[in-house]
C-alpha cells in the first residue's frame, strides 16, 4: 500500500488545522453560512436531510487494517457506531456534528486519511478495480496509476474550480470491474501490437439525468504520457465546458455537443503543446510509486485444493455457496480473493457496524496481509487469502453476519441512501432494496437465477447507478408519493450499456412484485442455466418482460 | 437543501438545522428551537408563515440555525403533519434505521 511521505502528511495535517479554524470562525459567527458552505464541502462535510454528513475519501478503495479500525473508532466516537460504504468506494458518516468535524478529520489524518476531493467541482477521488494487484486476469496493477493521478490531481490549482465535478476510473483488466465507461474519463489498460502496456482513454461517460456511455478518444496512450494527456483533456473541458447551466456542465455534455472527433482534435492539439514537458513521467518516478504496491510475501503454494477446503465444500452447504459466489481467482497459486458481502438480507446495502469493521480488520491481519478493499458495488474485499484458510475465514465472518453468499446475485443490490438520508432524493432506495433482498433469500433459487445486478437510485442523479443495472430502479415523486421507474438491460462492465425503460412507474408494492415477475419471465425464457438475465434480455428484448409486468400491475 | 415549495395559503411550520449539531429543529411559539415537531408553532396562513420565516432567517443570521424554510402542514393534527412525504421522514428520522441515536 502507498505510505504517505512527509509532504503528504504535512498537507493533510495543515488541511485539518485550516478547517478547524474555519469551523471555529463559523461557530463564532465570524463567517456566514454562504462563506462557509464551499469550505465545508471541500472537506467532505455536507448538510443532508437530517444532519451533517461526512464523506471520507478512500483512495482507489484501498484500506489497511489500521485504517479500517480508525474508521470504526471514528464511527463510535463521533457518529452512531456505523458507516456507509458508497458507490464511489468511499465511506459516509451520517450523523456528524459540525463541532466535532475537525476532530474527526484529525483522527483520520493520524492514519493517512482525509475527506479531500469528496465534494466540489474538482477531480474527485479516483476509483478502480477492487481486485487490483490480486486478480488473475489483470494486465497490470492499476493502483500505481491511481496513486499517480491522486498526486497530480490533489489541489491541482488549474482544476479546483472546474465547470462541474470530474470522476476518473481505471481498470487494469479486460474484465471491467471499475465501470470505466460511465466515468468522465475511463482508463483501460491493455497491450498494443508491440506488447507494450498503455491506456485506452475513454471520455464523456456518466450517469445522472443525462446518461452516456463514454467514447474512446485515444486507442493507445503510452504510460509515460498519462498525466499530460489527462491534463490536455481537463484543459479542453475547463475551457469549453458549460458553466451557465449546472445540468449541462459535465464533460459528457461537451463531448455530446461537439462530437468525439472535434473533442479529439482539441485534446490532441493541446496535448502536442505539453506532452514532452514537465508532466512526462520518468520511469524512476513510476518505479518509486510502483514499489509501494509490490506484492505481499506470498507463500509458494501448489494451488491444489486442500483437504480442509474440500471437506468444507462437501459437508457445509452454506460454505459451498459462499465459496462459489464470494471468491475470485487470484493470480498467485493457492490464494483467493474474497468478497465480503455488505448485503445481508434486510440490512441497508453498504452499511457496516463498527464492531464488524473491527472484526474485518482483525481478519485482514490474520488472513490477508492487513489489506482490505472497498468495491463500487458497496462490498468489501480481502484480496489475498490462502485457499486453505477459506473455511476458517467463512466461519469467522459468519459470526459477524458477514458471510452472506450473494455476490453478484439478485440481493447484492447497489442502493444509494435515498430519501432516508439524502437531501436531493425523491424516493427511498434502502427499503426497496431490503424488500427485494428478502424475496431472494432462498439461496437455492437465488443461485439458480445466477448473476443479476439490481441497482437503485432515489433520484435522477443516479448515485445508485440505476442506468447500468441489469434491472435499474429509479425513485420518482408523483404527487407526493414514491413511485419507481424500471429499466432493463443496463451494464457497467466491459459490455457497458444503458438500460431501456420498461414502462410507466410503479408504486412500492408493485415494484417489488415486478422484480419477481421479471425474474420468473427470465427463468422461463432463458436458453439454459448458463444464460444470464442480461443475456436473455439482450436476446429476447423488452416486450415479454413488459407484457408480464404490466399485465400483473 | 432542496428549494422550499411554492408558498400556498395554508398552514406552515418553520424548520432548519441547528448550526453546531446539525440536528433538525423546528421554531416554537417561544421563538426558540425544538427537535420535536410537536413543539413547532403552526402559522395558519401564508401571510403568517412569511413573517414566521423572517424570524427564522434572523436567527440564522445570528448563527443559531442553518437554512430555515417553511414546511406545509396539516395544521389540524397534533403534532402537525407535514404534507410532503420528505418532510415526514425528516421529522421522524430514517425509516430504516434500527440503531438508537447516540
Amino acid at each position: 500500500m502507498y505510505q504517505y511521505d512527509q509532504i503528504d502528511q504535512t498537507l493533510v495535517d495543515e488541511r485539518v488545522a485550516q478547517f478547524r479554524d474555519q469551523v471555529a470562525r463559523r461557530l463564532s459567527g465570524a463567517i456566514s453560512e454562504e462563506e462557509f458552505k464551499p469550505l465545508r464541502l471541500q472537506n467532505g462535510l455536507y448538510l443532508q436531510l437530517h444532519a451533517y454528513m461526512l464523506r471520507i475519501a478512500i483512495p482507489y478503495g484501498t484500506l489497511s487494517s489500521r485504517q479500517l479500525r480508525a474508521l470504526a473508532q471514528i464511527g463510535c466516537k463521533y457518529d452512531r457506531g456505523w458507516g456507509h460504504f458508497t458507490t464511489r468506494q468511499n465511506l459516509q458518516y451520517n450523523w456528524i456534528r459540525l463541532e466535532d468535524a475537525a476532530d474527526a478529520l484529525a483522527d483520520l489524518a493520524k492514519v493517512q486519511m482525509h475527506a479531500i476531493q469528496t465534494s466540489g467541482n474538482c477531480i474527485r477521488n479516483t476509483t478502480t478495480d477492487q481486485f487490483a494487484g490480486a486478480a488473475h486476469d489483470e494486465i497490470e496493477d492499476p493502483r500505481v496509476w491511481c496513486e499517480i493521478i491522486r498526486q497530480w490531481s490533489t489541489f491541482h490549482p488549474e482544476f479546483s474550480f472546474l465547470p462541474r465535478k470530474f470522476k476518473i476510473a481505471v481498470t487494469g483488466s479486460p474484465n471491467d470491474r471499475a465501470a470505466v465507461r460511465v466515468h468522465d474519463i475511463g482508463l483501460r489498460m491493455h497491450r498494443n501490437a508491440d506488447g507494450e502496456t498503455g491506456f485506452e482513454v475513454i471520455v464523456g461517460g456518466g450517469l445522472g439525468r443525462t446518461p452516456f456511455i463514454g467514447k474512446t478518444i485515444r486507442d493507445f496512450l503510452p504510460k509515460q504520457h498519462l498525466l499530460s494527456y489527462l491534463e490536455a483533456i481537463l484543459r479542453v473541458y475547463n475551457q469549453f465546458g458549460r458553466r451557465d447551466n449546472m445540468y449541462k456542465a459535465r464533460i459528457k455534455i461537451l463531448v455530446h455537443e461537439i462530437g468525439i472527433e472535434t473533442m479529439r482534435e482539441k485534446v490532441e492539439a493541446e496535448w502536442q503543446s505539453i506532452r514532452d514537458g514537465a508532466l512526462q513521467l520518468p520511469q524512476a518516478a513510476i518505479d518509486q510509486i510502483a514499489a509501494h504496491f509490490a506484492p505481499p510475501a506470498f507463500e509458494r503454494l501448489s494451488g491444489g485444493v486442500t483437504p480442509d477446503y474440500a471437506a468444507a465444500f462437501r459437508t457445509d452447504f452454506e460454505f459451498g455457496l459462499w465459496a462459489r459466489r464470494n471468491t475470485f481467482k487470484h493470480k498467485q497459486p493457492g490464494y483467493s480473493i474474497v468478497t465480503i458481502s455488505l448485503k445481508k438480507e434486510g440490512e441497508p446495502p453498504g452499511d457496516m457496524k463498527a464492531e464488524q469493521m473491527l472484526a474485518v480488520a482483525d481478519l485482514a491481519d490474520r488472513y490477508s496481509f492487513g489489506e482490505i478493499r472497498v468495491t463500487h458495488e458497496q462490498n468489501l474485499v480481502l484480496p489475498h487469502v490462502k485457499q486453505a484458510d477459506l473455511p476458517a475465514l467463512f466461519r469467522a465472518l459468519k459470526a459477524y453476519d458477514l458471510a452472506t453468499p450473494n455476490v453478484g446475485l439478485a440481493s447484492d443490490i447497489i442502493a444509494c441512501p435515498g430519501l432516508d438520508y439524502c437531501a436531493l432524493a425523491n424516493a427511498r432506495s434502502i427499503p426497496i432494496a431490503q424488500q427485494i433482498a428478502l424475496r431472494f433469500r432462498n439461496w437455492e433459487r437465488a443461485h439458480d437465477i445466477g448473476e443479476l445486478k439490481i441497482k437503485i437510485s432515489g433520484c435522477i442523479n443516479a448515485c445508485g447507478h440505476h442506468h447500468v443495472g441489469h434491472i435499474g430502479i429509479l425513485g420518482v415523486d408523483k404527487n407526493g408519493e414514491e413511485f419507481y421507474q424500471l429499466t432493463l438491460g443496463g451494464s457497467a462492465d466491459q459490455d457497458a450499456a444503458l438500460g431501456d425503460i420498461l414502462g410507466p412507474a410503479l408504486n412500492t408494492a408493485q415494484t417489488v412484485d415486478a422484480i419477481d415477475t421479471l425474474v420468473e419471465i427470465y427463468l422461463r425464457l432463458r436458453s439454459g442455466s448458463d444464460e444470464r438475465f442480461l443475456d436473455t434480455y439482450r436476446r429476447v428484448g423488452l416486450q415479454p418482460f413488459r407484457e408480464a409486468v404490466y399485465a400483473a400491475a | 437543501m432542496a428549494k422550499a415549495p411554492k408558498l400556498k395559503d395554508q398552514a406552515h411550520i418553520v424548520t432548519a438545522n441547528h448550526l453546531s449539531s446539525g440536528d433538525v429543529v423546528y421554531l416554537t411559539i417561544r421563538n426558540d428551537w425544538s427537535r420535536d415537531i410537536a413543539a413547532a408553532f403552526v402559522a395558519p396562513n401564508a401571510e403568517a408563515a412569511a413573517a414566521w420565516l423572517a424570524e427564522a432567517e434572523a436567527q440564522a443570521a445570528r448563527n443559531i440555525v442553518v437554512a430555515p424554510y417553511l414546511v406545509p402542514v396539516d395544521g389540524s393534527t397534533t403534532p402537525p403533519r407535514p404534507i410532503q412525504f420528505r418532510e415526514r421522514i425528516r421529522a421522524a428520522g430514517p425509516t430504516t434505521e434500527k440503531r438508537p441515536a447516540a
